[in-house]
């Protein structure tokens, strides 16, 4: 095994005394920005969360949050809409991805056009463009009776289903990216190998293409699903009031009841969740990324 | 090139720095005529396009306006305490009450807002601590294409509607009218009295469930909803919103039901501490008087709070008025909205 070669070409290792690699002082800015405007204030928010009402501290209001059954049933339900918006990401993202793949020229251009440019519109207008969609009398429901599928209007706006499929709409690109990514590092000769050693399209697919790109579908469906656990504009305007999730609930207990403990609590309760995801997925990553 | 410090160069400079030297108190106060108000979404059509050029051309200042809901104002002036950069906030009277008990206004009197004595008896609060301007009526928004009209509050709970309804959460103000209609139908009880039955109104909004599409705290989604005929109606609306939206063309109306119609409790005040004070006061003025006021009131089809103003037919008549009990309605609402958000959760 050889050793990693140095990023600039030439240029030897610039180490102090004790082993510390100088150009990592090109991360402290980043590291700065972080620490000042990320981790200082989430270690607030923990110690808020951690405050009882009369000043001691312990973990009463995180008692007082599951003790409730309506917060664990909007904890359940963020939960449940985050799996099926990363499971429906997936499953529209992967041969997106397979596509880019093989696209050249123009073709890859305007694929990755069309990844990219949707990013730049903003959430609010999507979500209220699913919003018109989903109506009644929306585009869906006009094309599904059209083709016989219903016989009437069927209801969608303010359903969970048409929150996971506006929410999947929006958090695509980080899905197919880092599967594209994954398979841009793939050599193309590995599947003819697999082909000429009799292997047919489904052995080829299930033994040979989708494990080399798993380390992908566990980067992006990391991104997806804690995108889709913090979303707070899509549910508001497809889902509405009716079915908070728990931003909606953090919103609602800073701005309107006013009570800073119990959004405390459910922000670093959400915290655990992205913190799981990311220390979860990296170790994922780094399995499948051993096993190739 | 190195540029040697010549005499010419040296009085260039000097020019320059004694020009720049001048003009900076122009830019001090041209930065000190602008203003922060704080207001409702719902506000903008009208602060666009009376107020900020009224105010530019009056008292010269520049309004840059946030329009959002009440509680929100609250936090903002509540966050910002210590380094205030709101000078006013329009905001509904139960946060009013709110804000005035965390401290956070700056009493008003007639030295610095004379208007103040031309106003209505009860619309000038707590020894000035806030003002009513102009108050809308709020009753029920229908889409005129759908429904000929709504009779009575109880309209929102026929088996015809079901699913063709929504009503504003309880974290809008707007959203108490549902709850006070409920209350009143629940009980049968006059609303003097029906006002103080909560248990019996959230019983009655637990009947409305099957007819309510959704909840909102976001009203210019579900206005849309109305104007493109998705719901029929849309409980507590109110005539600075949908009036103008029918004056347009849209196919919406606002009933008056026969229980009674809202009087919404907009109210002014001033943010303790905040900048520009006297230019702030002078905003305040502004919109208590007379022009102002007949400009806004007509706009938004409410009543205005200037005596000198002719409220002429812009409310409802045959119809009770209704004023709720805010200081009963600002220590109460938080327990409300946890009440209501579970009932309302699907």
């Amino acid at each position: 095994m050889t050793a990693a070669p140095n990023i600039i070409a030439g240029t030897p290792p610039t180490r102090c005394g004790l082993g510390f690699d100088r150009i990592a002082l090109l991360a402290a800015p980043g590291l700065s920005f972080l620490a000042l405007f990320y981790a200082i204030p989430l270690a607030l928010l923990l110690f808020q969360s951690l405050r009882g009402p009369e000043g001691g501290f312990g973990i009463a209001n995180y008692v007082s949050f599951f003790s409730e059954p309506f917060n664990i049933g909007v904890l359940m339900r963020t939960l449940r809409v985050a799996l099926l918006t990363t499971l429906l990401s997936l499953i529209i993202a992967y041969p997106t991805a397979i596509a880019m793949n093989r696209a050249r020229g123009v073709w890859l251009t305007v694929f990755l056009v069309a990844m990219v440019l949707p990013m730049s519109l903003g959430v609010v207008v999507k979500a209220f463009a699913w919003s018109i969609l989903f109506r009644a009398n929306g585009a869906l429901n006009q094309i599904m009776q059209a083709i016989g599928l219903t016989d009437g209007p069927v209801r969608m706006l303010f359903t969970e289903t048409a929150l996971v499929i506006g929410a999947a709409n929006v958090f695509l690109p980080f899905m197919v990216l880092p599967i594209y990514a994954v398979l841009q590092q793939q050599k193309a000769s590995l599947a003819d190998a697999a082909a000429s050693l009799g292997a047919g399209p489904f052995f080829r697919f299930f033994h040979v293409a989708l494990p080399l790109t798993l380390p992908g579908i566990v980067a992006g469906a990391a991104f997806v699903f804690s995108l889709s656990v913090s979303m707070y504009v899509i549910p508001s305007l497809i889902v509405g009031e009716t079915q908070q999730n728990l931003p909606m609930l953090i919103a609602r207990s800073f701005l309107y009841l006013r009570n800073e403990e119990l959004g405390s609590t459910i922000s670093a309760i959400l915290l655990i969740i992205a913190i799981a995801v990311v220390l979860g997925s990296t170790w994922l990553a780094a399995r499948l990324g051993a096993k190739e | 090139m190195m540029t040697s410090l010549t005499r010419r160069t040296l009085l260039k400079g000097s020019a320059a720095a004694a020009v720049g030297t001048l003009a900076m108190p122009a830019i001090l106060r041209a930065q000190s005529a602008e203003l922060v108000i704080g207001c409702a979404g719902s506000h903008t059509a009208w602060m666009e396009e009376i107020v900020v050029p009224h105010m530019k051309e009056v008292i010269g200042a520049d309004i840059l306006f946030e329009g959002t809901k009440s509680s929100v104002n609250l936090e903002k002036m509540s966050s910002n305490r210590d380094r205030p950069y709101l000078s006013v906030v329009q905001m509904d009277d139960p946060v009013m009450i709110q804000a005035v008990e965390e401290d956070l206004l700056a009493p008003m009197d007639a030295t610095s807002v004379p208007n103040l004595t031309d106003l209505r008896d009860g619309t000038v609060h707590m020894d000035g601590m806030w003002a009513n301007y102009v108050q809308p009526w709020a009753g029920v928004a229908y889409n005129s294409s759908m429904r000929d009209g709504v009779t009575s509050w109880g309209d929102l709970w026929a088996p015809e509607s079901k699913g063709r309804v929504i009503i504003p959460s309880l974290q809008n103000t707007e959203g108490m009218w549902t709850l006070f209609a409920a209350a009143m139908l629940g009980s049968g009880k006059p609303f003097s009295e029906a006002q103080y039955e909560i248990d019996a109104a959230f019983a009655k909004l637990e009947e409305l469930k099957p007819n309510v599409l959704t909840t909102y705290s976001v009203m210019s989604q579900a206005f849309n909803l109305l104007e493109q005929g998705e719901i029929t109606m849309l409980a507590g609306n109110f005539s600075s919103y949908t009036l103008p939206r029918k004056a347009e063309g849209v196919p919406v109306d606002l009933a008056a039901p026969s229980e009674g119609i809202f009087a919404m409790p907009s109210g002014i005040c001033l943010v303790k501490g905040g900048p520009n004070t006297e230019l702030a006061a002078a905003y305040v003025n502004e919109m208590l008087g007379a022009g102002l006021q007949k400009e806004i009131a007509t706009f938004a089809s409410s009543v205005p709070a200037n005596t000198k103003v002719d409220a002429g037919d812009l409310v409802p008549s045959g119809v009770p008025i209704l004023s709720p009990d805010w200081s009963f309605v600002a220590a109460n609402r938080q327990a409300w909205i946890e009440r209501f958000d579970k009932l309302m959760a699907v």
